[in-house]
């Protein structure tokens, strides 16, 4: 049975994958205009400068949840036993950074637009680790 | 900048049948619509010195991408017919057909070409259209594939809930625009729906692919061929078909960096709007002034989407408006947004159902189905945020 797709880090990548590895989240940082960018690109999408030695820090993984959705078919492989499958879209709470990751705990997890929401992670394979959300629980 | 209305017509068309798959091979089918297309213009193969469309295959799976057979070029098409154009050109972004039109016009406006065939031709593989056996994710795959967010369903999915939650609407409402588009679907000899309606009750018992998104909010993969010919609308009026010119056009993108295949309301609506206000500043026009409307339902929100950024109804009150009747085509009130059948009627044809409506109606070709009045039309396609749409006119 062939497994879940596994990200294939590259020059761009690799310290978000590194961190990820290790369950911490870091986002990239323009040296120039010091805004966040996610995912990161060859050029600072804010400021467009073509250098941006980004700087990937770690950032609080606290976010609101804007949308959501189940899944009950997959198109990759290695899904198919987590059917239904609950994908947060979430806004960290550091600016308008948008994560998409699982939802853990069920796919019947009570949410509504707002509902509050920290990163953790999902082991993939050895050395290979990818953000997921858990919902805070509402005070 | 001045756009210059009506200065290029469509000056004739063909298509295929719809199918769920040809007994012959794409470029097969492509090279003879193209000729009927051609002649169905009163016009001769070696007459046709330009060359614009879209070629893409758009899948999420792993299907090979074949000239002649899972997707045609324009250059194999020109290539096959036995024509060295003067003119070839293929659109590299999202609203596919509207983008290949605008290269048409750009190609004759300036005298690069004078008849340009554009065509989009479809394809549906064997097997899962979107399935993938992706193994290792790379590129910008590598940021949401792990986490299983892939393929347009999850990516509709994820922007029609967002809607249904801040506008506290409910899947129910969307019945309505099935039920329209398969009404008018079925009613069109060439649809693969044809003679095939559903039921609001049929809808909301079809299985959820990505909720709240269910089977019949996407449309069906299809083999299929439609093709155009464009010239000056000074040629087109010595030509049989009576010309149907492009008034206006409106494209955009959004340029917030985002995940592959996030798309979330505020972009949409963002650039929507932009695209919305070129349509009008391009044409003239308002919302009031379209005949036949054709919005895009690739996937079944979009019908919102465009009806809110295009002004025919309040932001956040499409879900109402449909429900309400508002888009049922048969009605002297509705709006006839759908009355082509649209993608969800027809089948994955890409925009080209919106076109061929508007083409139809405003050079008084629909047949049984042609409308009274029908003078200016609207081929919306793709998202609002990320593709585009054309103002079509007639002579009244």
């Amino acid at each position: 049975m062939p497994g879940r797709p596994l990200p294939v880090a590259d020059d761009l990548s690799a310290s978000f994958w590194a961190a990820a590895a290790e369950h911490r989240l870091v986002i990239a940082r323009c040296f120039r205009c010091n805004e966040l960018t996610h995912p990161p690109d060859v050029v600072c999408p804010h400021c467009h400068h073509t250098d941006p030695q980004f700087r990937f820090e770690p950032v609080s993984g606290s976010g609101t949840v804007c949308s959501w959705t189940v899944l009950h078919q997959s198109f990759l492989p290695g899904f198919d036993d987590d059917l239904p499958l609950l994908l947060v879209d979430v806004r960290l709470d550091e600016g308008d950074v948008r994560l998409i990751g699982r939802l853990l705990g069920g796919a019947d997890a009570a949410l509504r637009a707002g509902s509050r929401v920290t990163v953790t992670f999902e082991d993939l394979a050895p050395g290979v680790a990818i953000p997921a959300f858990a919902l805070v629980p509402e005070a | 900048m001045t756009f210059k209305r009506d200065a290029v017509a469509v000056a004739g068309y063909a298509q295929s049948p719809i199918v769920r798959h040809f007994d012959r091979t794409l470029g097969a089918v492509a090279l003879d619509t193209a000729k009927q297309a051609i002649t169905d213009a009163g016009l001769r193969v070696d007459q046709i010195d330009g060359f614009t469309s879209s070629a893409l295959f758009p899948t999420a799976g792993a299907h090979a991408m074949q000239d002649g057979v899972s997707m045609v070029t324009s250059n194999w098409l020109a290539e096959h017919l036995g024509v060295n154009p003067t003119y070839v050109s293929g659109f590299q972004g999202v609203g596919q057909l509207p983008g290949s039109v605008m290269l048409a016009v750009n190609a004759i406006a300036s005298g690069a070409a004078t008849h340009v065939l554009v065509h989009r031709a479809l394809h549906n593989p064997a097997g899962s259209y979107h399935g993938n056996p992706m193994q290792e994710a790379s590129g910008s795959n590598q940021w949401t594939a792990p986490q299983g967010f892939f393929g347009p369903l999850a990516m509709i999915g994820m922007t029609y809930n967002e809607y249904l939650q801040r506008y506290g609407a409910c899947r129910e409402s969307m019945a309505a625009v099935l039920v329209e588009a398969r009404k008018n679907g079925a009613r069109i000899p060439w649809s693969y729906w044809h003679d095939r309606p559903l039921t609001a009750d049929e809808y909301l018992a079809a299985p959820l692919v990505s909720e709240p998104i269910c089977r019949y909010d996407a449309d069906i993969p299809v083999d299929g061929v439609a093709c155009f010919v464009l010239t000056s609308a000074e040629r087109a009026r010595d030509l049989p078909n009576k010309p149907v010119y492009v008034r206006g056009f409106g494209m955009g993108a959004p340029t917030r960096r985002r995940l592959p295949l996030h798309w979330p309301l505020d972009d949409l609506y963002e650039v929507g709007t932009e695209t919305a206000r070129r349509l009008w500043t391009t044409s003239g026009l308002g919302p009031g002034d379209l005949d036949v409307p054709q919005l895009y339902d690739g996937f079944s929100p979009f019908v919102y989407f465009w009806l809110e950024v295009l002004g025919l109804c309040p932001v956040g009150e499409a879900h109402r408006l449909v429900k309400d009747g508002g888009i049922d085509s048969d009605s002297r009130t509705g709006l006839p947004v759908l009355s082509g059948g649209g993608a969800l009627g027809n089948g994955r044809m890409h925009g080209v159902p919106q076109m061929l409506e508007c083409y139809l109606q405003l050079s008084g070709r629909a047949g049984e189905r042609q409308r009274e009045k029908a003078t200016v039309g609207l081929a919306c396609h793709s998202s609002p945020h990320f593709g585009g749409a054309i103002v079509y006119g007639a002579d009244v």
